[in-house]
């Protein structure tokens, strides 16, 4: 549930500083809206679509037979966590013009929510009811 | 299948068929030339095509579909709200697709622009606020 109403945020949040994106092709405003792309294509590629994917295949893959029955928690909520940080990180970083550490920073924190996510997925990979 | 999400997956691959045509004709250079008139597709606008038309298109039908029901009475929440979804999205990125070769060859098409900015915007909210309630456990 998390990563999907997570993905819907980024979604919503995305889609205005695209509209101001494409509006400042329009009509003349600050400079420093063009600034927001960086973060524009950072929460709409990762914090939509790669979340809402992620959180549609947690809530749809076979579950276990036994309890929890989507698997310990742990993996998914460290996913996550290092996933919207990483957006955070990346997103903010490259539109802010931070130092190039932050945007590697939250670049290693996308991958690592990818391998826990990955890793906690992988065995429900699997027939219906084993 | 309900009648909202077949207008959306069918828009989905007729949006993922132009724009794989279009990346066609960006990786042939000069040839993204709009025939009969003095434009180039953008290469913004071929993005778009893919992630908003394609992309998006299809999981905002899937999910209008396959989520939880909101209630007995109203399963898929507001049809309202997804038929503003809908129309916003694809509206917007039909005058987005009209609208920003004009602007990039020196036209005039702000007005354009800025409704499509306003139309995607509407569409994704619409989106939004109809799905979170939706998002639910059993």
């Amino acid at each position: 549930m998390l990563l999907v109403r997570s993905a819907l945020c980024w979604l919503a949040a995305g889609a205005a500083m695209g509209a101001l994106l494409l509006g400042a092709k329009a009509v003349p405003m600050p400079a420093g809206v063009f600034r927001l792309f960086a973060l524009h294509a950072e929460a709409l590629l990762i914090g939509w679509m790669v979340q809402f994917a992620m959180g549609v295949a947690w809530w749809i893959l076979p579950k276990y037979p036994r309890l929890p029955e989507r698997g310990p928690g742990a993996p998914i909520w460290t996913a996550w966590a290092l996933l919207n940080a990483g957006v955070l990180l990346a997103g903010i970083g490259r539109a802010a013009g931070a130092v190039e550490g932050v945007v590697l920073t939250g670049r290693v924190a996308e991958w690592l929510a990818a391998v826990a996510f990955a890793a906690a997925a992988w065995p429900r990979v699997k027939a219906f009811g084993r | 299948m309900p009648p909202l999400t077949r207008w959306c997956v069918r828009s989905a691959l007729l949006w993922f068929l132009l724009a794989l045509s279009t990346g066609v004709l960006l990786a042939g250079g000069a040839s993204a030339d709009i025939p009969g008139t003095t434009w180039t597709l953008p290469y913004p606008t071929y993005l778009h095509l893919l992630t908003i038309g394609w992309l998006t298109n299809l999981v905002f039908g899937v999910a209008f579909w396959m989520f939880p029901r909101y209630t007995a009475e109203h399963p898929r929440g507001s049809d309202a709200l997804g038929w503003l979804a809908y129309t916003g999205l694809n509206t917007g990125l039909l005058l987005r697709l009209i609208g920003e070769p004009i602007q990039m060859a020196g036209g005039r098409a702000g007005a354009l622009l800025l409704l499509s900015a306003g139309l995607q915007l509407l569409g994704a909210w619409a989106f939004v606020l109809n799905t979170w309630p939706r998002v639910k456990g059993k």
